[in-house]
């Protein structure tokens, strides 16, 4: 399982087989707008953005140019009380948005130092919180893998 | 009761670390329980079966229980803990089992 984090030089954990700077990735945007099509229409574009708030035709773009939505462990680190599960709403919100409009999803850390790091069970659990079926789940692991190729 | 209507259970193992140390028995326990509870509520936590089997300071490793459909929540609030009482902690799951002596 690969992990994309916002910093170099990691220890890797358990079930984690390499660790992959997003700043690496020509294919990686981050954004704050809700209407990034721009960075949705990129081939194979992994769109990250914390607010986990998008356009329906952000979605339809991503789909379209098969790229992926990243859901990021470090944003629910952040938070602490009601505004985590806050966070956790969008996040399962923006995964129903993601299966309705038939773009991928794909599950990190984003980690910027080592106390942000998780290993392979915890992401999993991540998925599985969320909702995902062991399907998705597995479907998720290969695409980032696919994507970060 | 009889076996099959009590709760299925699962045992998952930890490794608690506060400052990059363990911490002393007492302090793990209040650790876990506290945020457990803040994770899951108080109805959360009566529904999830959940114990802390053991804990020893030496190694600051320690085993919960919870209900089997749940296993995977219980991992997640692990993975949640960052933070306990300004100082970094870390609550890394392990493995789990359906019983204590293959955790």
């Amino acid at each position: 399982m690969l992990d994309l984090v916002l910093a170099g030089n990691l220890p890797k954990l358990d079930g984690i087989d390499a660790l992959v700077p997003a700043s690496a990735l020509p294919n990686f945007r981050q954004t704050k707008a809700p209407s990034s099509k721009g960075d949705a229409r990129v081939k194979g574009a992994l769109l990250y953005s914390p607010s986990y708030e998008f356009d329906d035709g952000a979605y339809l773009e991503l789909a379209r140019g098969g790229g992926a939505l990243v859901f990021s462990f470090s944003d629910v680190l952040g938070e602490k009380g009601f505004r985590r599960a806050i966070v956790i709403s969008k996040m399962r919100l923006a995964l129903a948005a993601c299966r309705k409009s038939g773009c991928g999803f794909v599950f990190c850390t984003l980690a910027k130092n080592e106390a942000g790091l998780r290993n392979a069970r915890e992401l999993v659990a991540f998925m599985a919180v969320l909702g995902m079926t062991q399907e998705e789940k597995k479907h998720s692991k290969e695409l980032l893998e696919k994507l970060v190729k | 009761m009889k076996p099959t209507a009590r709760f299925k259970k699962r045992y998952v193992s930890f490794a608690l670390s506060v400052d990059s140390a363990p911490p002393p028995a007492g302090e793990a326990r209040s650790i876990v329980h506290e945020h457990f509870l803040s994770f899951f509520g108080e109805s959360g936590v009566s529904s999830l079966a959940f114990k802390l089997i053991k804990y020893d300071e030496k190694s600051g490793r320690g085993m919960v229980r919870c209900e089997r459909s749940r296993a995977d929540e219980t991992i997640f609030c692990m993975a949640c803990l960052s933070e306990w009482k300004g100082k970094k902690a870390r609550m890394e799951s392990l493995s789990t089992s359906g019983t204590i002596r293959r955790v």
